[in-house]
């Protein structure tokens, strides 16, 4: 018999919500056909048979969120014989656990090994102990699966109930269990007018990731603006053109094209510093985040390759990942990997902003609301098309100089856009 | 309650002061806790007073005694007198060693500030224990309670143990003269370790068991070895027989022995001895008035905190179902002073280690090969004879072997047993190994010093991985 445990499909995820099981109890199944759909995160999964056999439980039901290392159903090898129940023991053993190992049939699960305890140190079980984690939820990332202590620094880290409970691995003689303490707890007058959300799912990815971000990005912001009379002149002629072509042509396009031509003249932009290695790693391939506003918050679905894509295609594919990342669509394939980010938020407003970094990136561009301003040209007052852009960008790798060179080289190519198309390729 | 009553309050009460019982109180005065020590016998219980230690003197002695006749080869030369043992004096040196110990102990109790109190324990209710002292009766009130009562030898009904002709282990230690003929009945590690040392001693022994092998709980690869040296010394050993009479006439015991394959027979024998097992202490302590339950056997069950069915009321050592082994009970003890100082700790090792001072000693921890069959392990061993180790030899020590089980997969250890000289010191490396989830390559890699015995386990996980250096990998 196979216990079947929820396993870690996205990065680091800690719960998946159980969407639909595939098969019912009793199914005989063969290795790999798909037995249950979950929802992590960011992406649903379809999880397989590990190997050929019966079905015997299913042990969550659909709607359930069921965290990681969690059995969801078990298995039964075909030609395997019914283990039998465990006998019920003679004596009154309601709430307590045998201490010794040697009573009880124990289900025979060749993996991981158990000798009955989790795979890790006595010292890292004590700390397990006192940072009151079940080791059967820690994924071990040493030798052969052990747990490490980097294992429940990581884990506590993550898991945002544990929070409240302090780590002082060396510090365990003489330390009494305090009675918990309620951290946050309203004060009086406010009981009542407070409400609490768990925070979970995609919400609580973008707080790990922002504070990531911010922890370890010097952020500096630089912002410009843009005349955008040329542009939008271009775009209104091809407006017959694309609509016969069946494409939505929006400003955004235009965006990506002449951040890719700067991007591969600066190269520092389209970058990552890797702190464990101190070693700045230049990417020459170009793919682009889109900051996607979805019902669930925040999500950076990724277009790869830009530089490789006409126009049109790439306002094609900016519209149907927008559509997918709304719809929930997503895999993970298409919401990692990106090299710099585009975050524009000017259809809903805003002068400036001073956006976070989608870390590892070197940078990222906000676009803001295009509006007719009063600007002086030629020393008098005349009223054009107008957009600001914010750049965030990463202190250490770049300087205030390269970042202006930067947006002023994507201003050249949007302000005049005759340049950006001889620049395409 | 006795109207008047004044108890003494105090944080702990401990009852027995065995190497769990004394281990807790220490513990708990570290943690500064008040405790108070019940003890009706002597500190150190059976393990100090009456078992580990008197019998290793024993065994010690018997050894050192049985090796001179192979010091001839060596070319060491010994006056042509007979060589004899005067247990008269042995006895001397023995009690030398338990009162030192015991000393030790309380000392080491004084200086946390634990009261020791001599007396017999009862509990009165789930938070006072009464301690009966030469017809004084003084009560404690406690927060905590641990109950370490530990374990006495179990004699069946037909058998009544006089200490004088029928003994218990606690007598056989305490003979003054090795006796000439000695039955034991039951072959489980007391009776074979404490048989062979008679045997070296000069005693003609006879060794009837019930099972159809000595040490059934043990594997029988690592017993081949000790079952050759008993045929060696002489001893006489009936397996799947069962005594169904022992009866002292003139002098001698009479054991009525029945086995298919002998029928019934009666062997005489100058003493008798009865190891069969042994049955926790537990029915005369009030545990129904403190409302802790005992499971069949008289066993208490406890968690991994070593608590009992009543929260406040801690059991340990061999009265908790599990091998009685006074190793299990210190951790229990130090488990349950730390949980009741609120610490996180827990008994969670599935490791406890056992020896078995036999001639050669066998020791081991984890699970054996079988066992790791059975539990759907892919498995791979290896093994490495002490014949092939160059101290062994140069000590005149090559019987037995080391073995290393190994899960195929991950090459994680499951577990370490050995046959051999010193067994029961050379699995500390065992024990460390597993607890710190190590792999074979972990052991085979390491440096061990040359030229020692404990190259033996760095040749078995060599071997485990097909490359061991001193014999020849198949």
């Amino acid at each position: 018999m196979i216990e079947f445990k929820l396993p870690d499909v996205g990065e680091g995820m800690h719960e998946g919500e159980i969407i639909q099981w595939l098969i019912k109890e009793g199914d005989a199944v063969t290795q790999d056909q798909p037995i249950v759909e979950v929802q992590t995160d960011k992406v649903n999964a379809e999880l397989t048979a590990p190997i050929t056999g019966v079905v015997k439980t299913i042990l969550f039901s659909a709607g359930d969120t069921v965290e990681v290392g969690t059995t969801i159903f078990t298995i039964q090898e075909e030609g395997e014989l019914p283990s039998k129940e465990p006998a019920s023991d003679e004596r009154d053993r309601s709430q307590l656990q045998p201490c010794d190992e040697e009573g009880g049939d124990r289900l025979a699960s060749p993996w991981p090994p158990e000798a009955g305890r989790a795979l890790a140190t006595p010292f890292v079980r004590q700390m397990a102990r006192e940072m009151k984690i079940d080791l059967q939820l820690v994924m071990g990332t040493g030798p052969a699966g052990r747990i490490i202590e980097s294992d429940l620094l990581q884990f506590a880290q993550s898991n945002s109930d544990l929070r409240e409970h302090p780590v002082h691995s060396n510090d365990r003689i003489l330390r009494k269990r305090e009675p918990e303490k309620k951290v946050n707890q309203p004060t009086s007058a406010e009981t009542g007018m407070e409400e609490r959300i768990r925070l979970k799912g995609i919400r609580k990815k973008i707080a790990e990731h922002m504070v990531k971000s911010v922890s370890t990005i010097p952020h500096v912001t630089h912002v410009d603006e843009l005349e955008m009379e040329a542009l939008k002149e271009l775009k209104d002629q091809l407006k017959a053109y694309s609509e016969d072509k069946e494409i939505k042509l929006t400003f955004l396009p235009f965006f990506v094209k002449a951040i890719v031509i700067a991007l591969k003249e600066f190269k520092t932009l389209n970058a990552s510093i890797d702190e464990t290695t101190n070693e700045i790693i230049l990417k020459h391939y170009y793919h682009i985040g889109i900051a996607t506003n979805t019902s669930e918050g925040l999500i950076v679905p990724v277009i790869k390759h830009a530089d490789q894509k006409t126009i049109f295609q790439l306002a094609d594919e900016i519209r149907q990942l927008a559509t997918e990342a709304r719809e929930g669509k997503l895999s993970l394939e298409q919401i990692t990997g990106s090299t710099f980010t585009i975050s524009n938020v000017g259809p809903i407003g805003g002068v400036h902003a001073t956006p976070i970094i989608n870390y590892p990136e070197a940078a990222i561009l906000a676009l803001h609301k295009m509006e007719p301003r009063m600007v002086v040209r030629d020393l008098e007052g005349v009223i054009r098309l107008m957009m600001n852009m914010s750049l965030s960008f990463d202190h250490r790798l770049i300087d205030g100089v390269t970042a202006v060179q930067f947006t002023n080289r994507i201003k050249e190519l949007l302000e005049n856009p005759i340049r950006l198309v001889v620049e395409m390729r | 309650m006795v109207v008047g009553e004044v108890a003494v309050e105090t944080d702990v009460v401990i009852i027995g002061g065995g190497p769990g019982g004394y281990a807790a109180a220490i513990r708990l005065g570290q943690l500064g806790k008040t405790v108070v020590l019940v003890e009706r016998d002597r500190l150190g219980g059976v393990c100090l007073n009456k078992g580990c230690i008197p019998s290793k003197a024993l065994i010690h002695s018997a050894e050192q005694f049985q090796k001179l006749g192979d010091l001839s080869k060596m070319g060491i030369k010994l006056p042509q007198e007979s060589i004899s043992m005067d247990l008269n004096v042995w006895q001397d040196w023995k009690g030398g060693i338990i009162s030192r110990l015991t000393q030790g102990i309380a000392h080491l109790c004084e200086e946390n500030g634990v009261t020791m109190v001599k007396g017999h324990a009862t509990f009165l209710s789930d938070d006072r224990v009464g301690v009966e002292t030469d017809g004084d009766f003084e009560t404690y009130k406690f927060e905590q309670a641990i109950i370490a009562t530990g374990s006495r030898p179990f004699i069946p009904s037909f058998i009544e143990v006089d200490g004088e002709y029928i003994l218990d282990s606690t007598a056989s230690l305490q003979l003054k003269q090795v006796p000439e003929s000695l039955s034991i009945i039951g072959g489980g590690y007391i009776g074979i370790e404490l048989g062979m040392a008679y045997a070296k001693l000069g005693t003609k022994v006879t060794i009837i068991e019930m099972a159809d092998r000595i040490l059934p709980q043990v594997a029988g690869n690592l017993v081949k070895e000790v079952s050759q040296h008993i045929r060696k010394l002489e001893m006489d050993v009936l397996t799947s027989a069962r005594v169904e009479k022992a009866t002292v006439v003139d002098g001698q015991v009479h054991l009525h022995v029945h086995s298919e394959k002998l029928g019934s027979k009666v062997i005489v024998s100058e003493k008798s001895l009865v190891t069969i097992g042994r049955v926790p202490n537990t029915e005369e302590i009030g545990l129904n008035r403190a409302g802790v339950i005992t499971g069949e056997k008289g066993h208490i069950t406890v968690d991994m905190e070593c608590r009992t069915n009543v929260p406040s009321i801690f059991a340990i050592g061999d009265i908790t179902p599990g091998p009685a082994l006074a190793h299990r009970a210190a951790k229990q003890g130090v488990v349950a002073a730390e949980v009741i100082c609120g610490m996180p700790s827990a008994n969670d090792s599935a490791y406890v280690p056992y020896v078995i001072f036999s001639d050669p000693q066998i020791a081991g921890v984890g699970i054996t090969r079988e066992e790791a069959e059975r539990k759907g392990y892919s498995v791979k061993t290896g093994r490495f004879p002490f014949s092939a180790n160059g101290r062994a030899l140069a000590t005149n020590e090559m019987k037995g072997f080391a073995e290393v089980v190994v899960d195929e997969k991950s090459h994680i250890l499951l577990g370490m047993h050995m046959v051999g000289p010193d067994a029961s010191n050379l699995i500390g490396e065992g024990v460390l190994a597993l607890e710190l989830a190590a792999r074979v390559e972990d052991i085979a890699l390491s440096i061990h010093p040359h030229p020692t015995l404990s190259e033996v386990w760095m040749e078995a996980a060599e071997a485990a991985l097909g490359h061991a250096i001193h014999i020849v990998n198949n």
